[in-house]
């Protein structure tokens, strides 16, 4: 396998809300099947450029591509979209009972039941939720609504997998299980995106980071030219507080 | 005191013993409501979603005037569809006045608004998240549009049931379309008038007390329609 290739590219991307500017970055990269993350303070625009690499957002000004191949704007890329999944800060769980939100992405596959079954056994034993799979979405904590959505992203085995500050809102625990449990359900071939404030990912998990500022990329190289105690010092995770 | 207190012996005495003539006019009745309704959900659950997830120019204007309409009088829907359906009018030549259809073209205006509104307020207070989440799930369109309607599913059913009420016991539209036919375009609201008028009051209370259970049942399935939202 060719390590290192871009898998996701834009160019001459601006997105604007009003007469907003969001985003105006001239270039930035996806490598394939590495750590890509995306840090900035809050509103430098990490999300809305996540929106647009997951074909989430499609209305923006500027190029996509995807294995070199450019994206119009106005195809719905379905197939290219079921290769991908995403990791919300804050995510929806559909009315209903857990084991059907993680079955969600799978119906909407049209695969067949056994093997939907069987996957929603596999993938709730690995992040540790098989008591809550007949349990309403509405009796769930924070921590565990978030477990849902990792099993619900991770169930299509997704060729990119976007991560939308996942752990912002959780406990100390539910931070530690993610930090501890994540590059475990990572499958080599899986190209990570993650937005983050936590420094302790980073440092954990990142193969590459771009800093966004004010909706441009400052910087993108590779983590281990990074260093993180010239960030700051005393510094606990938020990126944000450095910047 | 003993007149009114017969009455009601006698209007219980109809409805157990299942009164062929009140049967009729109850089955007239909710046939007519449930037509209706079938007929308005379809334009109105389709349109409310578009209102709701679309931006055009006259939204705003749009809005006002379907909100407006929530009131609309059933006598100003009926001699509106009247001027349409009378042999003068543009449909004349269909001949519906004083027919069923007649009678549910009218009650599928009165409750268009109702049920584009209530449904349209619905899909507003659905998180925005639904449908990005749908989106990154690898949905397409048609699957997009079902989730929308499964999480919305409590809301248009209420909606739904409330067109089905509105319908069920308005007499404008009923009286003036349909003409009070006996066995045809009889209602239970057209009965209910033309029998008190007669002296058959029993017969009136009768329809009354049927009237009334419906709408209290309707009532019922609507609040726990709305409970069910709260804890499902």
């Amino acid at each position: 396998m060719n390590r290192g290739n871009k898998i996701l590219k834009v160019k001459r991307l601006k997105k604007k809300i009003g007469e907003k500017e969001i985003l105006n970055i001239e270039q930035y990269s996806v490598i394939k099947d590495k750590f890509n993350f995306i840090i900035g303070a809050n509103g430098s625009g990490k999300t809305t450029l996540l929106n647009i690499l997951s074909l989430v957002d499609r209305d923006f000004e500027g190029e996509v591509y995807y294995k070199g191949k450019l994206l119009s704007k106005n195809g719905e890329y379905l197939n290219l979209r079921r290769k991908f999944s995403v990791i919300w800060q804050d995510p929806y769980l559909y009315r209903g009972d857990v084991y059907n939100n993680i079955a969600l992405p799978l119906k909407l596959r049209k695969i067949n039941k056994k093997e939907i079954h069987k996957n929603v056994k596999e993938i709730a034993e690995k992040i540790e939720i098989t008591e809550l799979l007949n349990q309403s979405v509405h009796t769930l904590s924070g921590g565990e609504k978030q477990k849902v959505s990792i099993a619900r992203a991770l169930i299509t085995e997704p060729e990119v997998l976007f991560v939308d500050e996942a752990t912002t809102s959780l406990d100390e625990d539910s931070i530690q299980f993610f930090n501890s449990h994540f590059a475990d359900l990572v499958t080599d071939d899986m190209t990570v995106i993650m937005v983050t404030h936590d420094r302790r990912q980073m440092e954990l998990l990142a193969d590459r980071i771009a800093f966004l500022k004010k909706g441009r990329v400052v910087t993108s190289k590779p983590a281990k030219n990074y260093d993180f105690d010239d960030l700051g010092e005393g510094i606990r995770g938020r990126v944000e507080e450095i910047v | 005191m003993n007149y009114y207190m017969d009455a009601f012996g006698e209007a219980w005495n109809l409805i157990i013993t299942m009164d062929q003539e009140l049967l009729k006019v109850v089955s007239t009745s909710l046939r007519l409501s449930t037509s209706s309704t079938i007929i308005a959900s379809l334009i109105s659950i389709p349109a409310a979603v578009i209102i709701s997830r679309t931006e055009f120019a006259a939204k705003k204007v749009f809005n006002v005037i379907l909100n407006a309409l929530l009131s609309l009088p059933t006598v100003v829907v009926g001699i509106t569809v009247y001027s349409l359906i009378s042999r003068r009018g543009v449909l004349g030549e269909y001949d519906m006045l004083f027919t069923l259809p007649g009678i549910i073209a009218g009650q599928v205006i009165l409750i268009i608004p109702l049920l584009t509104a209530l449904v349209r307020n619905t899909i507003f207070s659905i998180d925005e998240k639904m449908y990005k989440t749908a989106k990154s799930m690898g949905a397409n369109k048609k699957q997009q549009f079902k989730l929308l309607l499964m999480e919305a599913r409590y809301g248009i059913i209420g909606a739904v049931i409330a067109g089905f009420g509105r319908v069920l016991g308005e007499i404008g539209i009923s009286m003036m379309l349909g003409g009070n036919i006996k066995g045809v375009t009889r209602t239970i609201t057209t009965a209910m008038a033309l029998e008190t008028n007669k002296g058959r009051f029993a017969f009136a209370l009768a329809l009354g007390f049927i009237l009334l259970i419906l709408s209290f049942s309707i009532n019922f399935i609507v609040y726990f329609l709305q409970e069910g939202e709260q804890y499902e």
